[in-house]
């Protein structure tokens, strides 16, 4: 077990840049769903084929959720939310193709996608609400407890992109592990685990972006319903 | 573990990347594949809900022109049942005049039935009492009885008018003189001779007289001139009863 197995190498410079295997993986995985969407987006039909039933499928659950969660923002949060959901399936399964490691278990990767999210609560919370109203809700329910409040943003946005980073970062190790001790066959109970885990943790980092980004729209929201609807 | 700032940077750019992407490629085609068909949907559902509306403005008008027959179907079966009642009234109106007519006729036919029995019954009364009076009178005739009502004859023969005189006189001419007296007993010859004098004095000539017994007739004597007779015997008197009062009857 070198390095390189911990942490993603550095394949090529570009000017100041380092480009990692990390970097290339997401190149690929990007590339890899703009060219499916463009080939969706070309046969789309009235009367889906099963190709489209599966992608209106996923569309459509997706939509469920955050409407579950924001039910006046779905369209605001979709792109962002969605394409958090996509990629990190698309992502944390992508480790399980042999001499490719997911850019999830890069902790650059998962803190760039935590600070994206901390990012997005208050663009969304901004641009929803104002600067002013926004900010107001940090001093709610008593500006004694701001610090924490202040505190709890960035404790929640380190543990979204360590959690991330760990799960996948030990399950890859894990799998690594088992096949170097018990051989070839040993590690596919470890792959079933692994997919599932994808797909759970993807899951969670997405759904605990949507309930934040939720959270920064609706604070005041909520704060001035209760103020005119006591008993609510 | 350790952050590596380029990853991080190039990272955060590959995102937003892949937001746009999906969002110009995946999310929104298929909300706009969605959103037509939902609209498909709409407006088959707008142009079913509006066959359902036209279908009940039908199903309204046909009701309401069903609710119109039978009003009319009521009202034809309301004059037909009056036409039927006038009908059977009126019927009923001359079967009663028809009935009364032959109830009348029926009880005149009755009446004339029962006078003509009480005739029948009145004749046969008096032919059973002429019957019983003569079976009576039988018995109790005899020749002083016939001697009475030869004496009775011989009487009447002096009161004859004279139109009838003359009459019995032209019967007498013409059957000879002869003049034919029946008895219901054998005539001693002294009473023959008497009426034999008798009757010449009547006709005014000589007179042969042939007597002859008749039991019918019970008691009494029969003179025949021609077609002219005389009597004066209990059988003729007794008919002569009988016709009297049946023709009493009859009126």
């Amino acid at each position: 077990m070198n390095q390189s197995e911990i942490v993603a190498a550095v394949l090529f410079r570009l000017g100041p840049l380092e480009i990692t295997g990390t970097v290339v993986t997401t190149w690929a995985i990007i590339a890899v769903l703009a060219l499916a969407s463009w080939l969706l987006s070309r046969r789309l039909q009235r009367q889906p084929g099963r190709v489209q039933t599966v992608a209106e499928g996923v569309e459509m659950a997706m939509e469920d959720a955050i409407r579950a969660v924001a039910p006046d923002h779905v369209q605001l949060l979709l792109p962002f939310v969605g394409s958090l959901w996509i990629f990190l399936v698309v992502a944390n399964l992508s480790g399980l193709i042999p001499g490719v490691h997911s850019p999830t278990r890069d902790l650059s990767a998962t803190a760039a996608l935590a600070i994206l999210v901390f990012l997005s609560v208050h663009w969304f919370g901004i641009r929803n609400q104002g600067l002013k109203r926004y900010l107001r809700h940090y001093l709610s329910p008593s500006p004694i407890l701001l610090p924490f409040t202040l505190i709890s943003e960035v404790t929640r946005t380190v543990a979204l992109a360590v959690r991330l980073f760990g799960n996948i970062m030990s399950l890859e190790m894990t799998a690594l592990l088992v096949l170097l001790v018990a051989g070839f066959l040993a590690p596919i109970p470890i792959l079933m685990l692994h997919i599932i885990e994808a797909l759970v943790q993807a899951y969670i980092f997405g759904m605990l972006a949507l309930i934040y980004v939720a959270g920064g729209l609706q604070s005041q929201q909520l704060k001035e319903q209760r103020q005119e609807n006591p008993r609510a | 573990m350790e952050l590596n700032w380029s990853t991080f940077l190039l990272e955060i750019l590959n995102f937003l990347v892949l937001v746009w992407i999906l969002k110009r490629f995946f999310y929104k085609p298929l909300q706009e594949v969605i959103a037509r068909r939902q609209q498909e949907i709409e407006a088959r559902v707008a142009e079913a809900e509006k066959m359902r509306s036209d279908a009940q403005q039908l199903q309204q008008q046909y009701e309401g022109r069903q609710a119109g027959w039978e009003n009319e179907r009521q009202q034809a079966r309301e004059v037909l049942q009056k036409e039927i009642k006038d009908t059977r009234a009126r019927l009923e109106d001359e079967l009663q005049e028809s009935l009364q007519q032959q109830r009348q006729r029926a009880e005149v036919v009755a009446q004339r039935q029962r006078r003509e029995q009480l005739r029948q019954l009145e004749q046969q009364a008096v032919e059973q009492g002429g019957e019983f009076a003569a079976r009576l009178l039988q018995q109790s005739a005899g020749p002083d009885l016939e001697s009475r009502l030869l004496a009775l004859l011989l009487d009447s023969l002096g009161k004859v008018s004279t139109e009838q005189l003359n009459e019995l006189r032209e019967a007498a001419q013409k059957n000879a003189q002869v003049v034919e007296v029946a008895s219901a007993f054998p005539l001693p010859s002294h009473q023959r001779d008497e009426i034999a004098s008798a009757l010449a004095e009547l006709l005014e000539g000589q007179v042969d007289c042939h007597f002859v017994e008749a039991p019918e007739l019970i008691a009494g004597l029969r003179i025949a001139i021609g077609a002219w007779v005389l009597g004066a015997n209990v059988r003729d008197e007794l008919h002569g009863f009988s016709q009297l009062e049946s023709t009493s009857a009859n009126d």
